[in-house]
């Protein structure tokens, strides 16, 4: 099947994606946006940091949503003792019908989702060696480029307590990430529902939505999610924004308070890339084939949260991210 | 989309936006045009209220007019194009009031080749299911805006206040000539029919009163003939509107009498060009009026007293009027300045005022006297002096004399005896004065003269 063939209609996405979400809802207990977020991250094409104390099921989400997509799934768990090596792959002397000679021998990151756990406890080598597989979608390895499977997606975790011994994602990293999700632990009547699906005797299983062979299908949505349409005024309002988190305002423009007083730096590029792109999917996955300025709104938390560094005065007065961005939001006119 | 909107007999998203920018623009058109109304209207009652009340002239109101018709014109356009409504804005109001979830908005302002036909199709027909929800003349009526409310509210205080300051601003008008004033009641009185008589006569008792050539005393019997009529009018007249004005040019009038020849003097002062409250006490060319000055009386010490000065040194009283009134307006200068003299000095400059003032009334008397002693400003040296037949005795004309003291003179006085040569001996027998280079005194005609003695270098041309 050649793939100029496949086209897929944006209610075929719709229902694909829907699919995909009721699949993960059956082992995953609340966290809709998050699933939502992360699948629109995929679709996307990008990368996603899901951050949250442990045991709010992260890695049970990824795990989830691998099966569930019917795709490759590899689960790093980084340590301070963890070599680049070990993520891409090394050179190993092999001996064949008497001849010796080298022979690369793939990593785990040579996969469709790769789980990239606790990724702030490797060392900035380590995490370094992620960044050209996530950028370039290949590795490099003596020399010798490897291209990575398609769809490729990591799915990394951190953890923003215990961090003794950690290394924090330096700001070139994070940019690399589409969505930077926050995993909230879960309300009472989540946490009833987790505990009656985890302690009895029933356990469910996760059917594949996608069929075996779902590359040229998921390139297919991917290139449907990035036809989706979107006015020049929605266009206008994710530059303004991306703008305004900017701290020291250019072209004479005067930055918000908060932007001005708690920002060191603010989005790069990426980060409206990530906004359009990720407005689109979730246009696409509401069954519209056009963005609103509610679909922006509704991913710039994600996208541009871990994009706008705060500075020390921010971190002293225990201010973060999302709450400059709903000022920012707020004293942004749409128009 | 096409069929959607043909099945419901309704017109494409395009258009609906379209429609609604026009409409859009109409309520635009409306807001800035009742915006400036008001204030329009109250500018032009202003301006006609000035123009009747005769504080601005026909030209003055024409291009006052022309003026503001074509400011407000270039504000009116330049309001309305920075106000008019964008397709966007349109579109985002049907998406509003439909619902439509930024659906016409995209529509609207999306370039067509630059995204997926089919995409754009299924768009279309979307929105095209919003059309029905969306009525342009219900849902987006005209409102008169809070801006209007505004516009009416400063128009009518602005009105209010143009009324209540219009009577005290005609108390601070400037005094005018009594013929201006003149002038202005006939326009007034012109309007009435039964007074259009007494209007042209006093048209032309304006204009007499202006001409430069005309006799005072014509001028005088006129005005006090005039008095008379309008006395007789404001006794037959019973309309309390027609007596007001006619007590008005009775007043105007009366103060026309009390500044005798003022039509000349007026001219003159404005051809002076800021004469200021001060008026010569000098007789002017020979007729010796005398004018009271409106300064204080320092000034006016101070200024008789340079006058006083000027004649000491050999300046004729008869001097150009109009050059005094500069000196009198420096002088008024200096004072404004606070450059006051001493105690001392002011004795002084007491003494001299006195001496001035005298001096100043009887030159007042020799210009009456000798009105044809004027002395020819300009002319060469040999017309100041008298011609044979001429009033004088073969000297300079409006000279002041000296008797020369000659050595034998000095040595026959000291012995008592005066030497009996020429005409000074008969009738100048003045007292004995220090002899020196000093300047002279006033010139007083009838004061006896000084004895000085001739300077060494004059002894033998005098002689």
């Amino acid at each position: 099947m050649s793939e100029e063939k496949i086209t897929v209609e944006p209610q075929q996405f719709k229902e694909v994606f829907n699919r995909l979400e009721a699949e993960v809802q059956k082992i995953i207990v609340g966290h809709e946006d998050v699933i939502r977020k992360v699948l629109i991250a995929f679709f996307a094409g990008g990368h996603v940091l899901l951050e949250g104390v442990p045991g709010l099921g992260k890695t049970l989400l990824v795990k989830s949503l691998s099966r569930a997509l019917g795709v490759t799934f590899k689960r790093i768990q980084f340590t301070p003792d963890l070599m680049p090596s070990d993520i891409v792959g090394t050179q190993v002397l092999t001996e064949e019908s008497g001849r010796r000679e080298f022979q690369f021998k793939k990593g785990p990151i040579f996969a469709h989702v790769v789980l990239a756990d606790e990724i702030n406890r490797a060392t900035p080598k380590t995490q370094s060696a992620v960044l050209e597989a996530m950028e370039e979608h290949q590795v490099t390895v003596f020399g010798t480029s490897y291209t990575l499977e398609s769809p490729f997606m990591v799915l990394a975790t951190q953890n923003p307590i215990e961090l003794e011994g950690t290394y924090p994602l330096p700001e070139a990293q994070l940019d690399r990430f589409f969505f930077k999700l926050l995993v909230t632990p879960p309300s009472p009547g989540e946490l009833r529902e987790i505990l009656k699906r985890t302690t009895g005797t029933e356990s469910a299983a996760i059917a594949k939505v996608l069929p075996d062979d779902s590359g040229q299908l998921v390139s297919a949505m991917k290139h449907l999610l990035r036809q989706v349409l979107i006015a020049p005024p929605i266009e206008d309002y994710v530059v303004r924004l991306v703008h305004a988190t900017q701290p020291v305002g250019s072209n004479g423009g005067n930055p918000a308070a908060p932007v001005k007083q708690y920002l060191r730096f603010g989005s790069s590029p990426r980060g409206a890339q990530s906004a359009i792109l990720g407005a689109k999917g979730n246009a696409l996955a509401e069954g519209r084939v056009h963005v609103s300025y509610a679909d922006v709104e509704k991913v710039v938390y994600p996208a541009l949260r871990h994009r706008i560094i705060l500075n020390f005065q921010a971190e002293a007065e225990n201010v973060n991210s999302d709450q400059i961005l709903s000022e920012v939001i707020k004293q942004l006119p749409r128009n | 989309m096409q069929v959607l909107a043909e099945r419901y007999g309704l017109e494409t998203p395009e258009k609906l936006v379209t429609r609604l920018v026009k409409r859009l623009r109409q309520h635009a058109f409306w807001d800035i045009v009742l915006v400036f109304l008001p204030p329009l209207a109250v500018g032009i009652y202003c301006v006609t209220t000035l123009y009747r009340g005769g504080w601005i002239t026909g030209a003055v109101f024409v291009i006052a007019a022309f003026t503001a018709v074509a400011l407000i014109l270039a504000i009116l356009i330049h309001r309305y194009q920075s106000a008019l409504p964008s397709l966007r804005l349109a579109a985002h109001l049907i998406d509003e009031r439909a619902g439509a979830t930024d659906r016409f908005i995209t529509l609207s302002t999306i370039e067509p080749s630059s995204c997926a036909p089919s995409l754009l199709g299924r768009l279309r027909s979307e929105a095209a299911g919003f059309l029905p929800r969306v009525r342009i003349k219900h849902d987006f009526p005209y409102k008169l805006k809070r801006s209007f409310y505004r516009s009416v509210l400063g128009a009518l205080v602005f009105a209010a206040v143009f009324h209540l300051l219009l009577p005290i601003a005609g108390s601070w008008n400037a005094p005018r000539t009594v013929p201006e004033r003149l002038r202005e009641i006939a326009g007034k009185m012109a309007e009435r029919p039964r007074m259009t008589e007494l209007a042209r006569q006093l048209q032309t008792l304006a204009a007499k009163m202006e001409d430069v050539n005309g006799a005072r005393e014509e001028k005088q019997a006129a005005v006090q003939e005039m008095q008379k009529k309008i006395e007789q009018e404001q006794k037959k007249e019973e309309q309390k509107d027609n007596r007001d004005l006619l007590g008005q040019a009775a007043s105007a009038l009366q103060g026309a009498d009390q500044q005798p020849g003022n039509g000349q003097e007026q001219q003159k002062k404005s051809d002076g060009g800021g004469g200021g409250g001060i008026q010569s006490n000098l007789p002017e060319k020979g007729k010796g009026e005398t004018k009271s000055s409106s300064g204080s009386g320092d000034g006016k010490g101070e200024v008789t007293a340079e006058l006083s000065k000027d004649m000491q040194e050999g300046k004729t009283s008869a001097g150009d009027p109009k050059e005094q009134g500069k000196e009198k307006n420096q002088q008024k200068v200096g004072e404004g300045k606070g450059d006051r003299p001493d105690a001392s000095k002011a004795d002084g400059d007491k003494t001299q005022e006195i001496s001035g003032k005298t001096q100043g009334e009887r030159e007042d008397k020799q210009g009456k006297d000798k009105g044809s002693e004027d002395i020819p400003q300009g002319a060469p040296p040999a017309e100041r002096l008298s011609r044979p037949g001429e009033e004088g005795k073969g000297g300079i004309k409006g000279a002041r004399y000296v008797t020369v003291q000659l050595p034998e003179e000095i040595a026959a006085d000291s012995k008592g005896t005066t030497s009996g040569t020429k005409d000074s001996k008969s009738n100048r027998v003045g007292p004995k004065l220090p002899v020196s280079n000093v300047p002279l005194p006033a010139h007083l005609p009838d004061a006896p003269t000084e004895k000085q003695r001739v300077p060494l270098e004059y002894r033998g041309i005098i002689r």
